[in-house]
């Protein structure tokens, strides 16, 4: 992250010439990847172009769909992007978190009773804007908590040891999940504290742990605008899009003009220059796994109330959708994991509708195996391709 | 003093173990909540105590006999025959493993003494079920000696009337077999052979004979085991690509399934090829060992955590390919466009998408005939078979130059290119290897099962096999299959058993306070608290002893650079100090 921002200082010249492009192993890569392209893609591609081709609304309404998608993808992939960026790490359980922020808006929400038939407009949004505060707020104090427990005593161990403990801590947070949406446990606390909110919760969340969990349709339904046949674009798509940038915005601000911030990237780009520039290390990597929670929590919300469901698993297929997208940008990056998120959700609209839904997420891991075969940095990403 | 610390910390955990019980089972009544919790808290407190190696061993492994018990024994009682065999077996192992002996006859009374102590604990543990879990779980007097009659081998032989003499037996069966079992195998380990027979021996004779107890006592236990063998063949080919070579492989449960779907596909009557399962286990193996080189192939370069995503990537793909490429409209032509010309693809059911393949022939032999699904004996035997064969090549293989590549190349790839190591044909081979046994584990499985769907070779299979390499030991086979026995054991056996158990006895209890019985919550039911449970002894296995519980030498070595980074861990700083287990 830190390295795409400040302005490189003039590099040494390498003591290793640079690899030629062409290697012979590259060489038959690419023989192969037109082997196959000839074969089985081109056929593949022409039918889906002239398909596209045919239908221009809907090609533009799945446009407009993947970009809505793209930036609530984008604001899980900065969650990534920034632990990457600090202790390249990849924080498995960040996925999670984000499906945690579904299960406690959920639980917000009916805990404040918002109803789409009975609560006033304005009720809603106030609630709303304060339950995102909250959602943010627990999920970024989890993340730090875990980042305190299960990473920190890890920092000096093997590369492998933090990665494992993160495999765990994801499952942990799936449990975490199923314990949540457990009406059962919900009604013996409300029993207990004789409360009709916790009750609600309950009822919310309904007998049975597993399943899917529907969250009340709050968002404004409404259309900002229309063309018959081929458009459609409600208030919830621009809010989902509107709330996304302005968080992706709030962040690279944060990261770019303050103090602290530029203590993140100091850490990020050396840790033990930046401690003996008087940066405590500890303090900065607690604050990036603050906001990269709040940020999944955030996402969680928005996900949640945009599609209108939450269940446990949602966490993995999100962690992955935007770990690809980081990648896809460059991670480290956080202009580049923006771009990324929103390619991502471009491509998964257009598999879903095109190639089908089954196939999509087949699609975005060979766009990741590919990215991470020829262009291990990503798109925006600069030389760290040692750390491939 | 260090001690109190230890003390408090263990002693917490037990009565937090308590507390949560107590909370959680309010059916179960605040004296046996806190019974529980008690019990947990002494084990705790017995295992941080100074106690002699011999005792430890037997408490150690005694617990995993115990808890099959408890679990098993209300409606087969006739497994804690079982269960002290093997505890005693494992007794007889760890306390060699913590103070070795020389002399064979020493290393004999020691063994038997651990191995008394692990029997009569499980056999404790029977008492207590008869006396004090079955009643609680509704089963009454006359029903429970029904099961010990039934169950208990040799009881009818012997000619054991009545029932306290039937659970006497059983009692003195299971501490002298455990005994005799620990004191074999301490023996055995004592003596100075390489390879050591005598010790294969002694750890094959309750392995090779648990069918036989099983079908006598009608246990019904191979069901379990023979899932359990399967996964520990996985993980023992998983820990040549991760504990050898140090390639972290997220998507292992793609070799599985291209094995078992390659059995499937060529031996059932599905796409009408029907070969013979002896044919089709090598021709699984090779497809799987061929898919490994196709994903070792373009990672080669990678390294570290981006290797490990591209291989979660793979291991994601392969299953929706299966899921994909069939389970369609019958016979239904696809149209693709060829710059313009149409091109009519037909459209082939190859892998019956998410309905999957059924059924799946299973193998013949001359004198037993086709194996049939409802006789577990002859398919236990030939896993043992596949399993023997397994580790015996994988550990000359380890021993051979390619495997000390492997490993010099997981200390240090530059340094191993250096010396003259293909670096390119080292991990090829690693991953290819590795894919090749889960091949066979796929092909046996897919038999065995006689059915296969995409949803049994998910990103969980990938991870769980990963947890059991590395809560044994990355690079140690012993260890991988303790932690294999552990984590499928207890996925297998202890949690959906012990689960019903619980929902048994808050039932009974219910019916008793006449209180109608309701749902039971995530909390109570352990099967949904399995995730968390994997989680937890991800997590705690990396903070405490990331090297696993049997470590592989040189791996440990690299674990523990020094004692700093670990010291505020007492566990971990004891097994550095301690001398036995670094020996």
């Amino acid at each position: 992250m830190a390295a795409s921002q400040t302005p490189s200082s003039p590099q040494a010249a390498p003591l290793v010439p640079r690899e030629p492009f062409l290697t012979k192993r590259r060489a038959f890569s690419i023989v192969g990847l037109i082997i196959f392209l000839g074969f089985f893609a081109i056929p593949i591609y022409q039918t889906i172009l002239l398909e596209m081709w045919d239908d221009p609304g809907q090609l533009t309404q799945q446009i407009v769909i993947g970009l809505t998608k793209g930036t609530y993808i984008a604001v899980i992939a900065l969650g990534y992007t920034l632990v990457y960026g600090i202790l390249e790490l990849i924080n498995f359980a960040h996925g999670d978190l984000f499906m945690i922020g579904a299960f406690l808006s959920l639980i917000f929400i009916s805990l404040f009773g918002l109803d789409p038939k009975t609560s006033s407009g304005i009720t809603i949004f106030f609630s709303l804007i304060g339950i995102l505060g909250l959602v943010m707020l627990c999920t970024a104090l989890m993340n730090a908590g875990i980042e305190r427990f299960a990473y920190r005593p890890l920092r000096k161990a093997p590369r492998l040891a933090p990665l494992i403990s993160a495999i765990g801590m994801s499952f942990v947070l799936q449990n975490l999940g199923i314990f949540l949406g457990d009406g059962l446990i919900w009604d013996k606390i409300a029993d207990g504290l004789g409360s009709d909110a916790i009750g609600r919760v309950a009822d919310a969340m309904g007998s049975q742990s597993v399943a899917p969990k529907n969250i009340p349709d709050l968002l404004p339904n409404g259309q900002v605008f229309f063309i018959p046949n081929s458009l459609k674009y409600t208030y919830k798509d621009l809010l989902v899009a509107v709330v996304s940038l302005g968080l992706l915005a709030g962040l690279y601000s944060f990261v770019r003009f303050t103090k602290l911030g530029k203590a993140i990237r100091a850490t990020a780009q050396d840790r033990d220059a930046a401690r003996l520039m008087g940066i405590n290390a500890d303090r900065t990597i607690s604050v990036t796994f603050l906001i990269g929670g709040a940020l999944g929590g955030a996402a969680g919300m928005i996900v949640g109330l945009y599609n209108g469901t939450a269940v446990f698993t949602m966490g993995f297929t999100a962690g992955l959708l935007s770990f690809t997208a980081a990648v896809l940008g460059g991670i480290g990056n956080i202009l580049g994991s923006a771009l990324g998120g929103l390619l991502i959700g471009l491509i998964l609209a257009l598999s879903d509708q095109y190639i089908g839904t089954r196939w999509s997420n087949a699609v975005i891991f060979a766009i990741l195996v590919l990215i991470l075969l020829f262009r291990p940095t990503g798109l925006l990403g600069q030389e760290g391709g040692q750390k491939a | 003093m260090p001690n109190t610390q230890r003390y408090v910390k263990t002693g917490g955990i037990g009565f937090a173990v308590g507390a949560f019980f107590l909370w959680n089972y309010p059916n179960l009544g605040i004296g046996a909540a806190l019974l529980g919790g008690l019990v947990i808290a002494a084990l705790c407190l017995l295992y941080s105590a100074p106690l002699p190696d011999m005792i430890k061993a037997g408490l150690i492994a005694g617990m995993f006999g115990a808890v099959m018990t408890i679990v098993y024994g209300t409606d087969k009682p006739g497994v804690a025959i079982i269960a002290g065999m093997l505890s005693g077996l494992g007794a007889g192992l760890l306390v060699f493993q913590r103070s070795p002996q020389a002399n064979p006859k020493k290393a004999a009374i020691l063994g038997a003494e651990a191995g008394a102590i692990a029997g009569a604990w499980t056999a404790l543990a029977l008492l207590l079920t008869a006396f004090v879990i079955a009643p609680a779980a509704g089963v009454d007097a006359g029903e429970f000696a029904e099961h010990l009659s039934e169950t208990v081998i040799f009881a009818d032989a012997l000619g054991l009337g009545s029932d306290i003499l039937i659970l006497l037996f059983a009692f003195a069966f299971s501490t002298l077999s455990a005994a005799i079992l620990g004191a074999a195998a301490c023996a055995a380990r004592s003596l100075p052979l390489r390879p050591n027979i005598p010790l294969l021996a002694v750890i094959a004779l309750p392995v090779l004979l648990i069918p036989l107890i099983d079908r006598a006592g009608n246990l019904l236990l191979l069901d379990a085991l023979i899932p359990i063998y399967i996964f520990i063949l996985l993980a023992l080919g998983l820990n040549i690509v991760v504990g050898y070579a140090g390639l972290l492989d997220l998507g292992y449960a793609a070799f599985f399934a291209i094995g078992a779907y390659t059995t499937a596909m060529l031996s059932s009557p599905h796409l009408g090829i029907n070969l013979s399962f002896w044919l089709v286990i090598w021709v699984a193996a090779a497809v799987a060992a061929i898919a490994g080189l196709t994903l070792g192939a373009p990672t080669l370069p990678l390294r570290g955590d981006y290797l490990a995503i591209v291989t979660l990537g793979f291991g994601e793909i392969v299953p929706i390919l299966f899921r994909s490429l069939g389970g369609g409209p019958p016979s239904g032509t696809l149209t693709l466009r060829f710059f313009g010309m149409p091109i009519g693809i037909e459209q082939v059911d190859l892998t019956g998408g998410n309905k999957g393949i059924n059924p799946i022939s299973p193998p013949h032999l001359p004198f037993i005939g086709d194996f049939e699904p409802s006789n577990k004996i002859p398919w236990y035997y030939l896993l043992i078979v596949i399993m023997g064969l397994a580790i015996f090549f994988i550990n000359r293989l380890r021993d051979s130059r390619q495997g000390r590549a492997w490993m010099a190349m997981r200390e240090d790839e530059l340094a191993a290119d250096a010396m003259g190591i293909n670096v390119v044909r080292t991990k090829l081979l690693a991953f290819s290897m590795g894919a090749m046994f889960s091949g066979f584990g796929g092909a046996f499985y897919g038999a065995f099962i006689g059915a296969i769907f995409p949803s049994s070779f998910d990103f969980s299979v990938s991870i769980i096999l990963l947890c059991m390499v590395i809560l044994g030991g990355l690079g140690n086979m012993t260890g991988v299959i303790i932690g294999g026995l552990l984590i499928q054991g207890a996925d297998k056996m202890f949690i959906p058993k012990g689960a019903e158990l619980f929902r048994d006895i808050a039932n009974e209890r219910a019916s008793a306070t006449g209180s109608s019985t309701v749902g039971v919550s995530a909390l109570q039911d352990l099967t949904q608290q399995r995730l968390l449970l994997f989680g937890i002894v991800l997590v705690v296995m990396m903070l405490v002893r990331p090297e696993g519980l049997l470590p592989n030498e040189r791996r440990k070595a690299e674990l523990h650079p020094d004692d700093d980074t670990i010291n505020s861990n007492s566990v971990a700083a004891e097994a550095e100090s301690d001398p036995s287990l670094a020996a």
